[in-house]
């Protein structure tokens, strides 16, 4: 077995939450199209098709700022109950080939096929027959990148997107990564790409280049992490268990909200859609945050940590609504989001306590606690099978808003936070 | 002030007013050894303020009475590297000179009014006890008082005096540890307040009682505890705080009961234990007529099961704990077989490990 050989894939869907549009609804094929909240308001753009992206429309744009550079723009409403049920497909696929999977976000992964070449071939048939099998499974089309590290590897499938298969063999990837601009390195944003630039560093060869130490000095241990990277040296695994840190939604609202009940009735939609994330994933969390920006920008976080873990919705909200009440009702909001941290396996063994704070308290809040966690099981069956929205709490009937299709600015979004760096 | 000592003596006196001294501390007296020549005898002041000791130094000539106060780590170091039998301090006009034989140093005083008061023991109203039954009540109780930030009032040990007992007890809120034994009250008054005393006091009331069948003698004070040993007089202050209301989580009735050779359980504890996480330790015992399974598991790294005699009432049953728990409160087993009661693997278990000793553990929730 050639040592040398790339063994590491790195496979990205092309404008998927757009493309899942496409497929599922054909009249709206090679138009040009975006997924995100509506021009009115303040949408923003979570996802574009290449139709739209020849106008210069890209994501995360304001849908505003699409519609006009892109006169008969078609602004679909997320609904990622679609895009997780493709993603898992996706990730089916990327299984039914190798364990070490570690997927980045609902569409995109690295996967490692060290071991796997007796049974499906070297890394290059593997990509070929991952793509292939997307296509034929979900009718969507991925990039795929073969190369012997990550970082190489995601670059790989970026190169010739869309619809692209890029192979870097370790003695290409010097010809690759040197006339690249700078800020293709994973961990140079704006900020360092920009004092890259006043150094006269303007590509990864001229930082390749530079004395290590010199890098260091200049950029501390993110200095050493660059340049490592710039001589196309990473270490990293592909790590199939990578745990989640966190999971959060937040939503940016069309127009400033002062209501109290308004809000309330948000952090209530994210506290039961968190808890089912936690439940679905087999977690717990134990640390709630607020987040709060204000109609001038303005952010402010409120934490609180519960003495247990826990996935049930009611007690998140609970806890989110007493942290909203210590974000003062004077200014009206722009955007609001919730965050559950401090997550752990359900199998974590948990210690009891043998003074609660307030034992009488504790024991009622248990109770009902205990007839939540009997009840959740059967209504994540029935939201699994009919739709997350067949059980939703009677507050938030009538309100329009669910997490699902609801056109509201800037969809709520799920997002995992990572344990490391992509 | 001048002063003739034996080495020895001096060195140990040192050394236990070395353990109060504060390493660091906004107020820089405290870092200083008072020391105290009264006609016939030298006493060694050392305070942090929370904890404070007076230590009378035996084998002493006092030539001229007198009070100095000198840096208390260097006084030690320096006495302790000496090789002459006696050692003599004479200070004057802020300096302190120790000389043995031919060595000799010289150390720069504090002025002495700087030194906070320290108060003396007052035997009113004090009782009387064996050293040896205080440093095992603490022995059997100290270890399981909180260490980590917050639960102030757990950080340290609560002293009752119930029924002719002497009772200590500590918890970290997961485990609680009660030990007793008789005393001798002679119409002393109990305590009006609750004692509860620091672990860093307890650890110094244990290291002046050098004989474990000497007599000392407890003060309980509003703010303090007082103990006077043949050489020394250690104070605490208390904390104040309230101390859980322990006794109510102390299982009264029990559906299974459990007796086994404590060395045994301990040491097969600890086999099944060497497989566990760091951060989430557990072990299982599994009962069921006469037999224990002990099973331990760990994510990453594997499993262990274990198996071994005892004797059981109740139904089949298991219960889960932190195995250091659990071993810290078999190592202070008084007796070889101990028992274990518990009702249910999400309420309490109560370890009965003597006489007077309840040990109660909370268990841990796997799988849920």
């Amino acid at each position: 077995m050639d040592a040398e050989a790339p063994r590491i894939l790195h496979v990205d869907m092309d404008a998927f939450y757009a493309s899942v549009e496409e497929r599922d609804d054909p009249s709206l094929a090679g138009k040009p199209l975006v997924v995100g909240g509506p021009a009115e308001g303040r949408g923003v753009v979570s996802s574009a098709s290449y139709a739209a992206r020849e106008f210069g429309v890209h994501n995360a744009m304001p849908t505003a700022q699409a519609a006009r550079l892109c006169p008969g723009l078609v602004v679909v409403a997320p609904d990622f109950e679609r895009y997780t049920a493709a993603s898992r497909e996706i990730m089916q696929v990327f299984r039914s080939y190798t364990p070490l999977v570690e997927p980045l976000s609902l569409d995109e992964a690295f996967l490692d096929v060290t071991g796997c070449e007796r049974l499906f071939g070297d890394a290059v048939e593997i990509g070929r027959a991952i793509k292939r099998d997307i296509l034929k499974r979900t009718g969507l089309v991925a990039s795929v990148g073969v190369a012997p590290s990550k970082f190489v590897a995601k670059l790989a499938s970026d190169l010739d997107k869309p619809d692209g298969f890029r192979v870097i063999q370790a003695d290409e990837v010097r010809e690759v990564l040197d006339p690249l601009p700078v800020r293709k390195i994973f961990g140079v944003g704006e900020r360092t790409a920009k004092r890259l630039e006043r150094l006269g560093v303007h590509t990864v060869r001229d930082l390749a280049d530079r004395d290590r130490d010199e890098v260091l000095r200049e950029f501390g241990a993110t200095g050493a992490w660059i340049h490592d990277l710039a001589h196309g040296i990473d270490p990293r695994r592909v790590n199939p268990r990578r745990e989640e840190r966190s999971i959060s939604m937040e939503r940016t609202f069309p127009e400033d909200v002062r209501d109290r009940e308004e809000l309330r009735r948000r952090l209530l939609e994210f506290a039961e859609e968190l808890a089912y994330r936690l439940r679905d994933a087999g977690l717990r969390g134990r640390t709630v945050t607020l987040k709060a920006r204000f109609w001038n920008f303005k952010t402010i976080t409120r934490t609180h940590t519960l003495d247990f873990p826990t996935s049930l919705g009611p007690r998140l909200y609970a806890t989110a609504r007493e942290l909203l009440g210590r974000v003062p009702a004077t200014e009206p909001l722009r955007l609001i989001g919730l965050q559950v941290s401090g997550l752990q396996d359900v199998h974590t063994p948990l210690q009891n306590e043998l003074f609660g704070v307030d034992a009488g308290a504790r024991q009622a809040g248990d109770a009902r606690d205990e007839r939540l966690r009997k009840a959740a099981p059967a209504l994540d069956e029935l939201r699994r099978k009919y739709g997350r929205d067949t059980v939703r709490p009677a507050s938030l009937l009538g309100h329009g808003a669910s997490v699902g299709r609801d056109g509201a600015a800037e969809a709520p979004r799920p997002e995992l936070g990572e344990a490391s760096g992509a | 002030m001048k002063v003739l000592c034996n080495r020895e003596r001096l060195r140990e006196g040192l050394a236990v007013v070395n353990s109060v001294v504060p390493a660091k501390s906004p107020k820089p007296v405290l870092s200083n050894v008072c020391m105290v020549a009264t006609d016939d005898a030298l006493e060694l002041v050392g305070t942090d303020l929370e904890v404070a000791v007076r230590y009378r130094v035996e084998d002493v000539k006092v030539e001229d009475p007198g009070t100095t106060v000198i840096p208390a780590r260097v006084t030690l170091d320096f006495v302790r590297d000496l090789s002459g039998e006696t050692v003599e301090f004479a200070a004057a006009g802020g300096n302190c000179t120790i000389t043995s034989g031919g060595d000799a140093c010289e150390l720069v005083t504090v002025d002495a009014d700087e030194f906070p008061v320290v108060s003396r023991f007052g035997e009113d109203g004090s009782l009387s006890l064996q050293g040896g039954t205080f440093t095992k009540l603490v022995e059997r109780t100290a270890f399981a008082a909180a260490r980590e930030q917050g639960r102030y009032a757990m950080h340290g040990v609560l002293i009752e005096i119930d029924d002719d007992k002497l009772k200590m007890v500590a918890t970290d809120g997961r485990r609680l540890a009660v030990a007793s034994a008789p005393i001798d009250l002679s119409g002393a008054p109990a305590p009006e307040h609750a004692t509860i005393v620091p672990t860093k006091g307890m650890q110094l009331f244990c290291r002046v009682i050098t004989d474990p069948l000497d007599q000392v003698r407890l003060a309980f004070e509003e703010n303090q505890l007082g103990l006077r040993t043949r050489n020394a007089e250690v104070f605490a202050r208390l904390l104040d705080g309230e101390f859980p209301r322990y006794s109510a989580v102390i299982p009264k009735e029990v559906g299974n009961a459990l007796e086994a050779d404590g060395d045994h359980l301990q040491r097969k504890i600890r086999l099944v234990a060497n497989v566990t996480g760091d951060e989430a330790r557990a072990v299982r015992l599994s009962v069921k007529k006469g037999k224990l399974e002990l099973f331990g598991q760990s994510a990453g790294r594997g499993e262990a099961t274990a198996h071994m005699d005892v004797e059981y009432k109740g139904r089949s049953a298991d219960i889960a704990f932190n195995p250091d728990y659990v071993v810290d409160g078999l190592k202070n087993a008084e007796r070889e077989l101990v028992r274990l009661e518990f009702n249910d693997k999400s309420s309490p278990g109560k370890f009965t490990l003597g006489e007077d000793y309840v040990y109660v553990v909370m268990p841990i929730t796997m799988d849920v």
